[in-house]
C-alpha cells in the first residue's frame, strides 16, 4: 500500500498550562479518493487535531505525518502544494475581487521575485469552474453570499492544486441547498481528481451522508473510528452528545435524529 | 498606464524640485550653480528617497498589524529619537552628526523595546502588542524627554523639538548618499515580503494555510520598516502623513496586492515629499513651511477625493 | 540660546500696565522675572531691593547673590510667593498675565511691561523707578536709553544674518531687537525684510543673500556644530569662518548695558574676521 497524504498515530498533546490534555491516543489515516471526517461535539479537540495534522501544534508524543514526513518539518510553502485548507473563518483586511483570492492560491507555486504566469491563471480557471464559481471572478468578496463565498474558498484551496484537501466546519452558516451543494462538489472532487479530504465537523448525519470513513473524538480521545455504520451507532452517539437519540438509514448510511427529551422526565 | 503617469508625476516632481526655490536661479545657470548642485539636488535626492521610503514602510505595517491606521511613526520610534536628540544636546556630544546618530540610536532602542514587547506572548510576534507596545513606548520616551527638557538648564534642549521637526533642511551629499546607501536594505527585505503580506491580509492562520512562514514575515516586515523609518527619523525628523496617507492612495489606485502597491507607494510617497519640500520652500519664500504641514495639506485633499470616488464606484 | 530670544522676539504692543493694589510707598521687596529687568534695577539703584530673581538673571555678578525663583515666563507662583515679596515685575506675554492675576488674588502688586525693543528701555526705566522711588535716577537713564533708540543708524558697511537654530534654520528678521542691534552697530541684517521677529528659512535664501557675517548668540568661543556640516559650507560666510559669537547675556537681552552691546559689536564688526 502506498503511503498516506495524512497519517496521526498515537497522538497526545496538551496545551502549555493546561491541567487536561487535549487530546490522547489519537489516531487516523487519509488516503488519495479517501473521504474522512472527524465528529465530535464543541470542544472534543477537533481544532487540536487539525493544528496537529498541519504542523501547527507539535504532537507531545506520536506522530503527524504528512507523505512520511513530520508535519511541523515541512517548510510552509512545500506543505502549502500538498495540503489546501478552507479554514472555520478568516477576515479579509482589505476588500478583494473572487480572482484576486483565489490567486492567492498559487503562492506556493511561485518563486521569490516571479510573477504568476498563464500556467496559475489557468489554475484559478479551473478551480473556479470545479466549484461552479466561475461566473464569480469578478465580482468583490464582500458582494457573495455565505454558500458562493465557502465555495470560493475551496476553489482558492484547490488552486494550490493540492493532493489533501482540509475543510473546517465548511457547513456552518449555510443554508440546505448550499451546504448540500458544497458536499457534493467536494465528494465529486474525491471521485474526479482523486483528492484525499479531511473534514472537521459536528454535523453527524452530512458526515454520515459523504464521508467513507469517520473518527468520533469525545474529550480529547477517540471513540470510535471507521466506516459509518460501524461507527454511529445508536449507544454510542447517545453517549458522546449525551442526549437521546434514534438512527435511521437512509442511502445506506446511517442517519441521527435526536429524540425529545421533556423536562420532566431529565433526571 | 498608470505606471507611466506615476513615473512621470515621480520625474516632475525631482526635477521641480531641483528648478525651483526661494534663491533665483537662472535656467542656463542651473547645472553650474553651488545652490542647486551642493543644496536643491541633495535635497531633492533625500526627500524623494525618505518620502518613499516612508510610504513602503506604512504599506508593509499596515497589513502587519492588520490596522488601516497605522502610521511607521506609530511604532515609539518618533518618541525614541526626540530622547536620543534631547540626550545628544544635554551630554553636549560634539561633531555635526551628534544629533542624528543620537536620534537613530533612539529610534533602535524603541524599536528593540516594542519588538520585545511584541513577543511577550511567546515566541509568536503579536502584531497587536506591537502597536500598543509602540504607542506606550513611545509615550514614555516622550515622558522622558520633556522630563529632561524641563528640568535641565540648558535653553538649548528645548531646540531639540525644533531639529525633531526640521523636516529636509539638513539635507546634504552625505547624508543623501547616507540614504541612498542604506534604504535599499530594508526596502528589498520588504519588496521581498510582497507576497506574503497579501496572504497575511488574510489573517495568520489563512496565511500559513498558504504556505507563508508568518513568524518569519512579521518579523522581517516589522524590523525592516522599523530600519527605514529611523533612518528618516535620524536624516529628517518626523514627517507626518506621508506613511500613512500614501500606501492608502496606492491601494486605492492599485489594489492590495503589494507586488505592486509597495513600488507605487515609493514611487508616490517619494514624489510627494519631493514635491511637498519645494512648496515648503517656495510658497512663503524668504520664509520656510515646515515640510509636515504641506504633506498634510496636501495628502488630506486628495485622500479625501479618491475614497469618494471609491465609494462611489 | 532660543529661550532667551523668546524674551525679546515675542511682539507685543508697547506699554506697561500696572496693576494690583495701588502702592502705599515704594517697593522694598522686589520679584524681578526677567533678566533685563533686573539689570533696569540695578541701573537705578535699586538693586538691594530685590528679593527674587530667574535663573536666568547673570547680571551684574550682585545678582547672583539673590535667590533664584527658577523661571520667568511663566514663574512658579509658590516659589515668587515664597519670596514674601511687595511687588513682582513680569515681562508682559500671555502666560505671565495669567500668573500676574494669580499673584495679585495672594496680595501681592504686579507690573506686567513690554520690553522688546530698544525704544521699550526707556518706558520701562521709568515705570521701574516710579515704583521704586528712583525718579531721578531713572530719568537721567531713560534719556540715555531713548536716545539710543532715537539716533539715526549708522550707514551699513557690512551684513549679517542671524542664525537662531541650524536645522531648520531659523534667524531674526525684521523688528526684533538683534536686528536693531545690528542696524546701530552699522551692519545690515539680510533678513530685515522678514516682518517677523524670527522665522525659518531654506539655507539656500541664506547662500543667496549671503550675508558677510553669521552671527550667532553663543556662551562660549566655540563655533556651532552647524559649521562643520557639509550643507552649511555652501554659505560663504560659514566657508571663511565669517563667525560672530555673541554672549547671550550682553546681546540677548535689551536693557542699559544696549549701548554697550551695539559698541562692541561694531568694533567686532570693524576688526574684521579673526583666523
Amino acid at each position: 500500500m502506498t503511503e498516506p497524504l495524512l497519517r496521526l498515530q498515537d497522538v497526545r498533546y496538551r496545551y502549555p498550562g493546561a491541567t487536561n490534555d487535549a487530546l490522547q491516543g489519537v489516531s487516523l489515516a487519509v488516503a488519495p479518493k479517501q473521504f474522512h471526517a472527524v465528529l465530535g461535539p464543541n470542544g472534543s479537540g477537533k481544532t487540536t487535531l487539525v493544528r496537529i495534522a498541519l504542523g501547527g501544534l507539535k504532537p507531545l508524543v506520536g506522530r503527524a505525518d504528512v507523505i512520511g514526513v513530520p508535519a511541523s518539518h515541512w517548510p510552509r510553502q512545500d506543505l502549502a502544494r500538498l495540503v489546501g485548507v478552507v479554514p472555520q473563518r478568516e477576515d479579509n483586511l482589505f476588500p478583494q475581487r473572487v480572482r484576486e483570492t483565489v490567486l492567492l492560491g498559487r503562492y506556493p507555486h511561485l518563486s521569490l521575485w516571479g510573477r504568476e504566469r498563464a500556467a496559475d491563471h489557468d489554475a484559478v480557471d479551473r478551480a473556479l469552474a470545479a466549484c461552479d464559481a466561475l461566473h464569480l471572478a469578478n465580482r468583490w468578496l464582500w458582494t457573495l453570499s455565505g454558500g458562493e463565498y465557502q465555495r470560493v474558498r475551496v476553489a482558492r484551496a484547490l488552486a494550490q492544486e493540492p493532493k489533501l484537501l482540509v475543510l473546517d466546519e465548511p457547513g456552518m452558516s449555510l443554508d440546505l441547498k448550499h451546504e448540500m451543494g458544497l458536499f457534493e462538489l467536494v465528494l465529486g472532487l474525491v471521485h474526479e481528481q482523486g483528492l484525499g479530504v479531511l473534514m472537521i465537523t459536528h454535523d453527524l448525519n452530512l458526515a454520515a451522508r459523504f464521508a467513507d470513513s469517520l473518527l468520533l473524538l469525545e474529550g480529547g480521545r477517540p471513540v470510535a473510528a471507521g466506516a459509518p455504520n460501524d461507527v454511529l451507532t445508536q449507544e454510542t452517539v447517545a453517549q458522546v452528545f449525551s442526549w437521546p437519540v434514534a438512527m435511521h438509514t437512509v442511502d445506506g448510511r446511517p442517519q441521527m435524529v435526536p429524540l425529545r427529551q421533556p423536562k420532566e422526565s431529565r433526571a | 498606464m498608470k505606471w507611466t503617469i506615476l513615473g512621470a508625476v515621480a520625474v516632475i516632481a525631482l526635477i521641480l524640485s531641483i528648478v525651483l526655490g526661494p534663491a533665483a536661479v537662472p535656467l542656463g545657470e542651473l547645472l553650474h550653480s553651488d545652490i542647486v548642485w551642493n543644496l536643491r539636488a541633495p535635497r531633492a535626492l533625500l526627500a524623494f528617497l525618505v518620502g518613499g521610503s516612508l510610504g513602503v514602510a506604512g504599506a508593509g505595517l499596515q497589513a502587519l498589524v492588520r490596522n488601516p491606521l497605522a502610521d511607521p511613526f506609530l511604532l515609539g520610534l518618533s518618541g525614541g529619537a526626540g530622547l536620543g536628540a534631547v540626550l545628544a544636546i544635554a551630554l553636549h556630544l560634539p561633531g555635526p552628526w551628534a544629533l542624528p546618530i543620537a536620534a537613530f540610536i533612539g529610534a533602535l532602542a524603541a524599536l528593540g523595546l516594542v519588538y520585545r514587547l511584541g513577543l511577550i506572548g511567546g515566541a509568536s510576534l503579536d502584531p497587536r502588542i506591537l502597536l500598543l507596545g509602540g504607542v506606550a513606548i513611545g509615550a514614555f520616551a516622550a515622558a522622558i524627554t520633556t522630563a529632561i527638557v524641563s528640568l535641565a538648564d540648558a535653553a538649548e534642549l528645548r531646540n531639540a523639538f525644533l531639529w525633531l521637526w526640521g523636516g529636509l533642511s539638513g539635507a546634504s551629499w552625505d547624508s543623501a548618499l547616507l540614504v541612498a546607501l542604506y534604504a535599499p536594505i530594508p526596502l528589498a527585505v520588504l519588496f521581498a515580503a510582497s507576497r506574503p503580506l497579501d496572504l497575511l491580509a488574510l489573517g495568520e492562520e489563512s496565511a500559513s494555510y498558504l504556505g507563508a512562514d508568518v513568524e518569519k514575515v512579521k518579523r522581517r516586515v516589522y524590523l525592516a520598516a522599523s530600519l527605514l523609518t529611523a533612518a528618516a527619523v535620524a536624516v529628517s525628523g518626523v514627517i507626518g502623513f506621508v506613511g500613512l496617507v500614501v500606501p492608502h492612495i496606492a491601494r486605492l489606485t492599485w489594489g492590495h496586492r503589494h507586488r505592486s502597491l509597495l513600488p507605487a507607494a515609493f514611487l508616490g510617497g517619494g514624489a510627494l515629499l519631493a514635491f511637498a519640500d519645494t512648496l515648503a520652500r517656495t510658497v512663503v519664500a524668504p520664509r520656510e513651511l515646515p515640510v509636515g504641514v504641506v504633506t498634510a495639506l496636501i495628502g488630506v485633499p486628495v485622500f479625501a477625493l479618491l475614497l469618494r470616488r471609491w465609494t462611489i464606484a | 540660546m532660543l529661550r532667551r530670544l523668546l524674551f525679546a522676539l515675542l511682539v507685543l504692543a508697547v506699554g506697561c500696565r500696572p496693576s494690583g493694589r495701588p502702592a502705599v510707598g515704594p517697593s522694598q521687596r522686589i520679584v524681578s522675572l526677567l533678566p533685563s529687568f533686573t539689570e533696569l534695577l540695578f541701573a537705578i539703584g535699586a538693586g538691594d531691593r530685590i528679593v527674587g530673581r530667574t535663573q536666568w538673571c547673570d547680571y551684574p555678578p550682585a545678582a547672583l547673590d539673590i535667590p533664584s525663583v527658577g523661571e520667568g515666563l511663566p514663574p512658579n507662583i509658590e516659589s515668587v510667593l515664597a519670596r514674601r515679596p511687595d511687588l513682582v515685575v513680569l515681562y508682559n506675554a500671555g502666560p505671565n498675565v495669567t500668573a500676574a492675576k494669580q499673584l495679585e488674588r495672594a496680595g501681592v502688586q504686579t507690573v506686567l511691561i513690554d520690553l522688546n525693543r530698544l525704544e521699550d528701555l526707556g518706558p520701562a526705566a521709568r515705570t521701574l523707578g516710579r515704583l521704586t522711588g528712583r525718579q531721578e535716577r531713572a530719568e537721567s537713564l531713560a534719556i540715555a536709553l531713548d536716545s539710543l533708540a532715537g539716533r539715526p543708524p549708522p550707514p551699513s558697511t557690512t551684513s549679517l544674518a542671524f542664525v537662531v537654530w541650524d536645522n531648520p534654520p531659523i534667524i531674526i528678521g525684521h523688528g526684533s531687537y538683534l536686528d536693531q542691534l545690528a542696524t546701530q552697530a552699522g551692519a545690515r541684517n539680510v533678513f530685515g525684510d522678514v516682518a517677523a521677529p524670527s522665522a525659518q528659512v531654506s539655507l539656500e535664501t541664506i547662500v543667496a543673500r549671503d550675508p558677510q557675517w553669521i552671527a550667532v548668540l553663543a556662551d562660549s568661543a566655540v563655533r556651532p556644530g552647524f559649521a562643520k556640516r557639509r550643507e552649511w559650507r555652501a554659505v560663504r560666510a560659514v566657508r571663511e569662518g565669517h563667525f560672530l559669537l555673541l554672549p547671550g547675556s550682553l546681546f540677548g537681552r535689551p536693557g542699559p548695558r544696549s549701548g554697550e552691546a551695539i559698541r562692541e559689536l561694531r568694533e567686532r564688526l570693524d576688526r574684521g574676521p579673526h583666523r
